[in-house]
């Protein structure tokens, strides 16, 4: 018995020795430098829809350079020729017209003329949830001559032309239309880079385009792996899988920072996690208790300690991403003040207050500021009971206002680089997404007021005002804006997008052997 | 019952009801090493963790023994009521149900039930007792038609005693013996689906100290502060082998009695 | 023994059945949460919006009575269609077929390993009872079978990925890359094994039978492959009930704890964006493996002990 036995432990090693030997050679394979010209990266947000216009994923062909639309972008987030030269409003002001870029060649060869934009804007106008960038405005489309289209709306729009840099707007080749379908960017984009194959969630292959109007891709070819686990995308590019990668892990900065091998960027997000307060109820309804939680609270702690760095401390619903936020630091915790605003409101010892912190998990970050503030709170005699829950079973409880706090991570640009749309939903007397429940006429007016301003100055100034009101009135206690993280190796030529809308894989290159 | 298992029982019943400082916060010290003030280290709050994994006592096993104590109290229930009528069609779609039930593993019917409930606690519990109550159903038909026929109980039912009488005090009584057995036996399989489901975020959520939710929460932070995993993980392993040698004693016990 | 099997059969696809209108017609009950998780899905700060939901209701088919909506969905799963994912859009078939193929490729995997090791360990053990090899099978069966997969998991990847640098840490795709997962699923049915096997061999080496064969000169090679490898595996398959259910639950852990995009963790995915005909088709294809096993074991253990049979 015992021969045969040490012949099965035998066999057993064996396949596990040959498992183990197999797998080895697979790793030497997997760490060969990549071809001369071309690149690979790990990208954290895998499409959500089959690259869906009507859905985040437009803004993500933006990304990779696939597809474009009319208008693009400048760092700072104003309206630049796209496929459209030059705009002007036209009569009373509720249309626009576009006239459109010569010489622009679709990936499958087709010219672009003013029936395909008409074609691929009526498309995505037509879905049941059209993108937010466009969506409920009445918007219709019609060509004018083959080289100008005219978009108009039931209301004049200030701000049609960056409405339309969403890339949620892209304009794909008529064939990608012809069949009804869901159209696919395979192949049909305008952008530098084509996309050559579709590998599902997992990812891309993307190919210069070389009729390309502009500037040509730095790569002739980029590689896209989906990697949704933070951890994962680090090790690839620690074992030199992909030359470039984002949205880092906050454990890792530090030793990514030191890796000379590595370069390491670090820029602000058009994203702020807010503390969310019930104003239409007790004890949140009262301004001082609001602004007791706010002094109560040290930001600044929240984010370089609780946060590890990962995240900015927060003065304003805007941060530093955009020219309106604030870029001054918000003050430290002051927790004599906010004893001293409670007391003056009613709660003190004898009646203490005691209220409920919901929050959800999606976000690894959220439960941890969760208990820190609880934390922080306590000192000034807030005590804080913790739920976390899913955020799909909350958001209604939160919206009819039968909540005291929550955590939310709010992104304040909508597919384009304007935040009145965020403005009005979050904080007008009727916004769909109040969750403060604040109301105030003034502010509204303000807000409606927008509807007229086309100076991006005005605006920006508008923009700064309603966030200073917001902040007098601690309708929320803005707690941090997320730093977006992302990091070169063995490649060149990434430039930070704090707005998140831009392209960033065309100007990636390999960078030169030493 | 041996005297170390007792000892053991009541230690932990004395961690369970203590209040730990859990939720002691200390920023300036987060994600610290194992030291002489922190014997297991801190997490990303500062906070101890060896004083989160004694909290978690309370949660990790006193939650499963709830959740298994009410999966007993349905199976028992619904097997002897089957294993007494076995004919009628309730008895026979009971014991289809609790095929279907035994087979499936606890942590998809959490899902389920997640996707139709929500995530939390209450969820959680109710995914375990939902398939928790089977086995139990199971054993105690088998036992109640095994006994049932006896001339005791033919006896009591002769003598005029209904059948909820006979059941209390003649069945049950005489099923009690293997079916707490085998409660015994089920217990660290019981924590350990909790552990998951909240590990899943299904189940106890942070900053709730339960042995699951830590290690899900502490797994992001494998790379810096691994006590950070081993320190719950441990917890868990040596409840569960310890869970399944009191088993194993209790049925060593009773089988030589 | 026929006959019951294939009474047995029969019962699968009612069941089936039931099972499928409770997934259906569960989720249906939470009403406009539906849409707006999808609307999330879709587009992350999207804000809520009645019309808008109107009419994704209308392009989910969500708005009919839900009678209709389950034949619908009924008839088009006879035949093979079972619908359009909510989040992705693209047909389900394939997309939970190709999930499920990676499940199995990572369960048939574990199960091979498991009883490639927990069969030679297990009759080892029982060869000399309280030997060494016995008492360190058993010690180390009874911690394995206390380790969860997702204690299991973290803690190899802590000291294979992260301590040593051998294998990655997460992943699918490459062999390396299975290398983890598969051994983290694998210990808990190997230990199963090792401990079933050891006590249906020693059971069988102190049979009567087999004693006096051995007393006859039955060489000990004969005595495995006759009488005990056989009982063994019986015994095994008759196991297989807690055996492929623990595995099925564990390959969901597996699948969250390594990113493997298998069917534990589309369905974990398609749960948090309420992904309906992903849940539903999900859920059917689970409950049916579940019940053939169920059934394989009934027919092993009857195999096993002629009393069981009707």
């Amino acid at each position: 018995m015992s021969y045969v036995l040490r012949s099965l432990v035998v066999a057993v090693s064996l396949l596990l020795l040959a498992g183990c030997s197999t797998s080895a050679t697979d790793a030497t394979d997997a760490t060969d430098a990549p071809d001369e010209q071309g690149i690979r990266v790990a990208l954290q947000f895998p499409p959500r829809a089959a690259y869906a216009f009507d859905a985040d994923d437009g803004a993500l062909l933006t990304k990779l350079g696939v597809a474009e639309p009319l208008v693009g972008l400048d760092p700072q987030g104003n309206p630049v020729p796209g496929l459209a030269t030059s705009w002007a409003r036209e009569g009373d002001g509720r249309t626009w017209r576009f006239a459109l870029r010569d010489g622009v060649v679709f990936h499958d060869g087709a010219r672009l003329d003013s029936a395909a934009v008409v074609t691929a804007l009526n498309w995505v106008l037509s879905r049941p949830s059209p993108p937010r960038s466009i969506a409920d405005l009445g918007m219709r489309v019609a060509a004018d001559g083959p080289g100008a289209v005219r978009v108009s709306t039931d209301a004049p729009d200030p701000v049609l032309p960056l409405r339309l840099s969403s890339g949620t707007t892209s304009v794909l080749s008529p064939a990608a239309y012809a069949a009804g379908a869901q159209p696919s960017p395979q192949d049909t984009g305008t952008g530098p880079l084509r996309m050559t194959e579709i590998r599902g969630t997992q990812g891309a292959t993307l190919r210069r385009h070389d009729a390309y109007w502009g500037p040509p891709a730095a790569s002739s070819q980029v590689t896209v792996d989906y990697v949704t686990e933070p951890q994962t995308r680090e090790l690839a590019l620690r074992s030199g899988d992909v030359g470039f990668t984002e949205g880092l892990p906050e454990t890792s900065r530090a030793s990514l920072q030191g890796d000379p091998d590595v370069r390491f960027s670090e820029y602000p997000s058009a994203r702020t996690v807010l503390l969310q307060l019930n104003g239409s109820a007790a004890p949140f309804d009262d301004v001082r208790v609001r602004r007791a939680v706010t002094a109560a609270l040290d930001r600044n702690v929240l984010a370089d300690q609780v946060l590890g760095g990962s995240a900015a401390p927060a003065a304003d619903l805007f941060g530093p991403a955009v020219p309106y936020g604030a870029t001054t630091a918000p003050p430290a915790a002051d927790v004599p003040a906010a004893r001293a605003l409670l007391a003056e409101a009613g709660y003190g010892p004898q009646n203490a207050l005691r209220v409920r912190l919901w929050t959800f998990p999606n976000r690894p970050e959220l439960p941890v500021l969760a208990s820190a503030i609880a934390a922080q709170l306590q000192p000034a005699g807030i005590a804080v009971d913790i739920t976390l829950g899913d955020y799909a079973a909350q958001e209604p409880e939160l919206l009819a206002g039968r909540f005291d706090m929550f955590i939310n991570s709010r992104s304040y640009l909508s597919d384009f680089p304007d935040p009145a749309g965020v403005l009005d939903s979050d904080y007008t007397c009727d916004g769909s997404y109040n969750i403060d429940r604040y109301c105030s006429s003034a502010f509204d007016a303000s807000v409606a007021g927008l509807g007229a301003v086309e100076d991006p100055v005005q605006r920006a100034e508008v923009f700064r005002a309603a966030a200073a009101t917001l902040t007098a009135d601690a309708v929320n206690v803005p707690l941090v804006h997320p730093q977006n993280t992302a990091a070169e190796r063995g490649v060149t030529g990434f430039t930070p997008d704090p707005l998140d809308l831009r392209p960033v894989l065309p100007t990636l290159a390999p960078a030169p052997v030493e | 019952m041996k005297p170390t298992v007792l000892a053991a029982l009541v230690v932990l019943a004395v961690i369970g009801v203590v209040d730990w400082p859990t939720e002691a916060v200390d920023f300036a010290d987060r994600l610290a090493p194992p030291s002489s003030a922190h014997p297991l280290g801190t997490d990303q709050l500062g906070r101890d963790v060896l004083a989160r994994v004694l909290g978690g006592v309370r949660y990790s096993l006193g939650l499963g023994l709830l959740a298994l104590a009410v999966a007993v109290a349905v199976g028992t229930a619904s097997g002897l009521a089957s294993g007494w009528w076995p004919r009628h069609p309730l008895a026979r779609g009971t014991q289809a149900l609790v095929d279907v039930l035994v087979a499936l593993p606890a942590l998809l019917v959490g899902l389920v039930v997640a996707a139709v409930l929500g995530s939390g606690l209450t969820a959680a519990l109710f995914a375990i007792v939902a398939t928790g109550w089977a086995p139990f159903a199971r054993q105690a038909h088998r036992l109640t038609v095994a006994v049932r026929g006896e001339d005791w109980v033919l006896a009591a039912t002769a003598l005029g005693a209904g059948p909820a009488r006979v059941l209390g005090h003649h069945v049950l009584p005489a099923v009690a013996s293997p079916l707490l057995a085998s409660v015994a036996a089920r217990f660290a399989g019981t924590v350990l689906t909790l552990a998951g489901l909240s590990f899943l975020g299904l189940g106890v959520q942070p900053p709730t100290p339960e042995w699951g939710a830590m290690l899900a929460e502490g797994r992001t932070y494998v790379f810096v502060a691994p006590w950070l995993v081993v320190a719950p993980a441990a917890a868990l392993v040596a409840s569960t082998v310890a869970l399944g040698w009191i088993a194993q004693t209790r049925r060593t016990c009773c089988a030589t009695r | 023994m026929l006959a019951v099997a294939l009474r047995r059969l029969l019962w699968i696809p009612p069941v089936l059945l039931v099972t499928s209108v409770a997934v259906f017609v569960l989720p249906r009950l939470l009403g406009g949460e539906v849409t707006r998780s999808v609307v999330r899905a879709r587009s992350a700060s999207s804000t809520p919006d009645p019309a808008t939901e109107e009419r994704l209701e209308r392009e989910l088919g969500l708005d009919r009575p839900v009678a209709t909506q389950y034949l619908d969905w009924l008839v088009g799963a006879v035949r093979g269609d079972l619908g359009t994912s909510f989040t992705t859009r693209s047909p389900v078939g394939p997309e939970i077929l190709a999930a499920a193929g990676v499940s199995l490729v990572l369960a048939a995997l574990a199960l091979t390993i498991a009883l490639a090791v927990g069969v030679p360990l297990g009759a080892l053990a029982a060869g000399r009872p309280d030997g060494t090899a016995d008492r360190a099978t058993r010690w180390g069966g009874a911690v394995a079978l206390a380790v969860p997969e997702f204690v299991l998991g973290p803690v190899l990847v802590l000291v294979v990925a992260v301590g040593a640098g051998w294998l990655p840490a997460l992943g699918w795709g490459s062999p390396q890359e299975a290398v983890l997962p598969v051994l983290t699923l694998a210990v808990w049915p190997a230990a199963l094994v090792a401990r079933l096997v050891r006590a249906e061999t020693a059971e069988v080496l102190g049979h009567p039978s087999v004693r006096t064969a051995q007393a006859k000169g039955l060489s000990p090679r004969r005595t495995l492959l006759v009488h005990v490898v056989p009982r063994a595996l019986t015994s095994v398959v008759a196991g297989a009930g807690p055996f492929l259910g623990g595995t099925l639950g564990g390959a969901v852990v597996v699948e969250v704890v390594f990113a493997v995009p298998g069917l534990g963790r589309s369905l974990a995915e398609a749960v948090g964006d309420r992904d309906l005909p992903v849940i539903q088709a999900g859920l059917v294809l689970v409950v049916a493996v579940a019940l053939l096993a169920a059934l394989v074991t009934e027919l092993a253990q009857m195999a096993a002990d002629p009393r069981l049979r009707p």
